[in-house]
């Protein structure tokens, strides 16, 4: 192997490991705190993009980028507070809670895909990208874009991190996700909190989608690709940590890579598939998880 | 009580006999189609029933049982030239195969986590539907399925007829042995691991292999109606893992009541006619899943068991 084909293959894990990190780590903040698997995830991050795409691009409104990302984000916050209340919280307390929030997630993501497909069409649509042109990363020439996405990860990620252990709403979420009745009792406001975590993570995917969005082209099934993947890596880091999920994120990028590289994209997924079920085996609670709920 | 018990044999005994004289009054063939995939879509939804319901298994990969009948069946029947009729066979027995297979890593997790694989495999199947497109037709689909045939009788014939009285016999036959499964001891047994896991553990139930068989039995149900599903239509394409498959057939299981088996069966009957219905109006070809996904969100809301509920004993 020569450092061309190992740098290729480190360059390109890093991309698809930082766009795995920022997706799994909305996913893994709502479990956390609201004790849900939101199968809408993947949703969020194709309707992020859509209306990115909409404000900015000239066959839609043509703002400008800024304007899209901006009116992105606004929409997101509105969504996730509205999805919330909506297919999550009238089902609090009950015993089937969790097993009700997957299907009540899963049609919410079904309304959203099949309303995105209603609405833009089935036509491929691309993004402007942020930045334009290549740029070259040890030996391997990529977009600027997906370096972009190499640089803008690790600080989001690192800036989520700061957020909820320095600020006080950030602090709330903790603690709301370790003891949700203590959290009530010191008088911390759980219910706003849930807003809070959910229109937070609804902008975590908005923001992979537009970072994608112009790497990828845009459908209806867009945000399908990375939900299964993120699925997948938060069985692999346990879904009780977000560092967990950050590392096993990173990890399945360099894997997926070289597996591309070493068999072919055709068996990569099932070859992922199969190392998820043997390390399953051995540790049931993922391979860096602890055991929890 | 007693009442209860005595209008149930007579009342599903009336749904059989119209159901076997429904074909001579029904003489189009798009209504006929209708039914026989109704028929397939409340064999899914009844196995479903099965393990989410009765076992409480979060089993989130039951298409892709489904899906794995549908290929077994297929493949077996158009590449080896097995006859149709154990293709169809073929089909129960893969599914049922590579459900226990899953099951090892399944039964050992617990909550969400038993979501999220199942889950997962439905994706690894697809992805191997579509990676080996030289042998399964890719997301080309497959297509010239061989039909199902008896000496002497062309299924193309007869506008469905024969399809129509072959898939009511398999939905009968499965309600029934699900009916079966669920009320045997066996039944009983993975109903208490699903209400009361430490002292069903206790009682000396073994909780590990129950689900195990649990999951492989309501697997080879779902596997039987895929193989049905690809000898009728002589065509399937990897569409049917689609997120919104899932959403349809779980709509049927959640509008019917889980745990019931009837409930599921009958909801895929009227769930389908609506669907299929509403697809026929202009606009609503994709928003009839939205529509059915809001369907699903209601009677979780406000029908959490169902409409079999409203029938049931209180």
């Amino acid at each position: 192997m020569s450092l061309d084909v190992i740098s290729a293959i480190l360059v390109s894990g890093l991309v698809l490991g930082s766009v795995y990190a920022l997706m799994a780590s909305g996913l893994s903040l709502v479990w956390t705190t609201l004790g849900i698997f939101n199968f809408a995830h993947g949703a969020f991050m194709t309707v992020g993009a859509y209306i990115a795409w909409t404000a900015s691009d000239q066959a839609g409104l043509g703002y400008g980028l800024a304007a899209g990302i901006a009116l992105s984000v606004a929409v997101m916050i509105g969504l996730g507070i509205v999805l919330e209340r909506v297919v999550v919280r009238p089902f609090y307390g009950q015993r089937d809670f969790l097993l009700i929030t997957v299907m009540s997630t899963l049609a919410a993501m079904i309304v959203l895909q099949k309303g995105t497909q209603m609405i833009w069409g089935a036509r491929l649509k691309q993004l402007a990208p942020i930045v334009p042109g290549k740029a070259t990363l040890w030996r391997t020439t990529i977009s600027a874009q997906e370096t972009l996405i190499i640089v803008l990860a690790p600080i989001v990620l690192i800036a989520l991190q700061l957020f909820l252990s320095r600020t006080r709403t950030g602090r709330g979420i903790r603690a709301v996700g370790q003891n949700p009745d203590a959290a009530r009792l010191i008088g911390i406001d759980v219910s706003r909190l849930f807003y809070v975590t959910f229109a937070l993570s609804a902008v975590l995917a908005a923001l992979t989608g537009i970072l994608l969005g112009s790497v990828r082209l845009l459908t209806p099934q867009f945000g399908d690709d990375p939900l299964v993947k993120a699925l997948i890596i938060v069985i692999f880091g346990g879904l009780g940590s977000l560092n967990g999920t950050i590392v096993a994120a990173y990890a399945m990028g360099l894997v997926e890579a070289a597996l591309t590289y070493a068999i072919g994209i055709y068996w990569t997924p099932s070859l992922i598939f199969l190392l998820l079920i043997l390390v399953l085996l051995v540790r049931p609670q993922g391979l860096l998880g602890k055991v929890t709920r | 009580m007693m009442t209860g018990r005595n209008w149930r044999p007579a009342a599903l005994v009336a749904v059989v006999v119209v159901g076997l004289i429904a074909p001579f009054f029904v003489q189009d063939t798009y209504l006929r189609h209708l039914c026989i995939i109704a028929f397939i879509y409340a064999m899914v939804a009844a196995s479903w029933d099965l393990s989410l319901g009765y076992a409480g298994v979060f089993n989130f990969g039951h298409i892709a049982f489904f899906g794995v009948g549908i290929y077994a069946t297929g493949l077996s029947a158009k590449l080896l030239g097995v006859d149709p009729w154990i293709a169809l066979l073929l089909g129960g027995v893969a599914a049922s195969a590579v459900a226990a297979v899953i099951a090892l890593p399944v039964i050992r997790l617990q909550g969400v986590y038993v979501v999220l694989v199942t889950f997962a495999f439905s994706q690894l199947v697809l992805q191997v539907v579509l990676s080996q497109s030289q042998v399964t037709g890719g997301s080309q689909g497959m297509v010239r399925v061989p039909t199902l045939w008896l000496p002497g009788y062309n299924f193309l014939r007869d506008y469905k007829f024969g399809y129509y009285y072959v898939g009511f016999a398999l939905l009968v036959a499965t309600t029934l042995a699900l009916r079966r499964i669920a009320t045997s001891d066996f039944g009983v047994s993975i109903r208490a691991a699903r209400d009361s896991e430490d002292y069903a553990i206790s009682r000396g139930i073994p909780i590990g292999r129950q689900r195990l068989k649990v999951l492989a039995a309501s697997a080879f149900f779902a596997g039987i109606a895929g193989g049905f599903y690809v000898l009728y239509l002589r065509v399937a394409s990897p569409e049917v893992f689609d997120f919104s498959t899932v959403s349809l057939v779980l709509s049927m299981v959640l509008v019917g009541g889980t745990s019931s088996i009837y409930g599921p069966v009958f909801a895929a009957l009227l769930l389908t006619f609506v669907s299929e219905g509403l697809s026929n109006v202009d606009g609503l070809g994709v928003g009839r899943f939205i529509l059915v996904a809001v369907l699903m969100v209601a009677i979780l809301l406000y029908l959490p068991k169902g409409l079999a509920s409203i029938f049931a004993r209180r």
